[in-house]
């Protein structure tokens, strides 16, 4: 499902970062520029021998219409929940080490970083493993809206279970969305 | 994000994405106690077409947890908002 919107809508988002975080996980929502370095950091450990860094950036298209800005909002205090029940569950599904999940809100020029997921394990086959599936099921999932602006157009709310514009999404699970970027 | 003040009576209202954009807000109050199941006829009656153009694709929240709106023998349906409980509309979600 996507509809449109008139481009003076305004998210309203948090001021300042909402983390949750424990000595094996650490979940971020943050109105500031994500920060890859650190995520990699807070995963590092002597008894991992690998990590796997994701980043996702925003696109400048979605079926080749120019997004001129795009802008992310949630419903926070879910969204954290959500987000620390995949961590714990990727934790102890691929025995990881450590795992940390970083979404930006607000704002996200083209080409910056909209999300960063950083996984360690023992060994590369569970760290592969875990940042992808992370990856999938934070997007399933975590109660977090992106909004497109098209260069000279309207805004449109992204769904990720549809992915293609306008479309109203008749069975849940059906096809595999991915609008404007590539996390 | 939800209101500070909620109204004796009352339960307040999230909405996020296409469902802020319809209602035109992101936070409203409805009179409580209200059935579950009566919920999308309510906010139908008070948005005409919100429910078949919005709500048939989302999932709704009550204090956090969803909440089973399919399915006429679904035991939500009995479920009965009271005053005070956070209830969201929960578009599909588009994180990435």
């Amino acid at each position: 499902m996507s509809t449109t919107e008139p481009s003076t809508y305004t998210p309203s988002i948090p001021s300042n970062p909402i983390t949750r975080t424990t000595p094996t996980i650490h979940i971020e929502l943050t109105p500031h520029p994500l920060n890859p370095s650190h995520a990699t950091h807070f995963v590092r450990s002597p008894s991992a021998g690998a990590t796997v860094l994701f980043i996702g950036t925003t696109r400048d298209n979605f079926n080749d219409l120019p997004v001129a800005s795009l802008a992310y909002t949630s419903y926070t205090p879910l969204a954290m929940a959500t987000l620390y029940s995949i961590a714990e569950h990727m934790l102890q599904k691929h025995s990881l080490v450590k795992i940390a999940i970083v979404h930006k809100l607000g704002e996200c020029p083209v080409g910056e970083e909209s999300i960063v997921i950083a996984v360690s394990a023992a060994h590369r086959r569970e760290a592969w493993r875990a940042g992808e599936e992370a990856l999938e099921e934070t997007k399933r999932r975590v109660e977090i809206w992106k909004l497109e602006r098209f260069v000279g157009g309207e805004g449109v709310w992204r769904a990720n279970r549809d992915g293609v514009m306008g479309r109203r999404v008749e069975e849940e699970g059906e096809g595999e969305g991915e609008g404007g970027k590539e996390g | 994000m939800a209101p500070a003040k909620v109204p004796p009576g009352h339960f307040p209202i999230l909405y996020f994405a296409a469902a802020a954009s319809f209602t035109g807000k992101s936070t409203e109050h409805l009179a409580a106690p209200l059935p579950l199941g009566r919920l999308f006829a309510t906010l139908d009656e008070k948005y005409p077409g919100i429910r078949q153009k919005v709500l048939d694709s989302c999932a709704v929240t009550v204090n956090l947890a969803y909440v089973d709106m399919e399915g006429e023998e679904a035991a939500d349906q009995k479920l009965v908002i009271q005053e005070g409980d956070e209830v969201a509309i929960i578009p599909p979600v588009s994180s990435g």
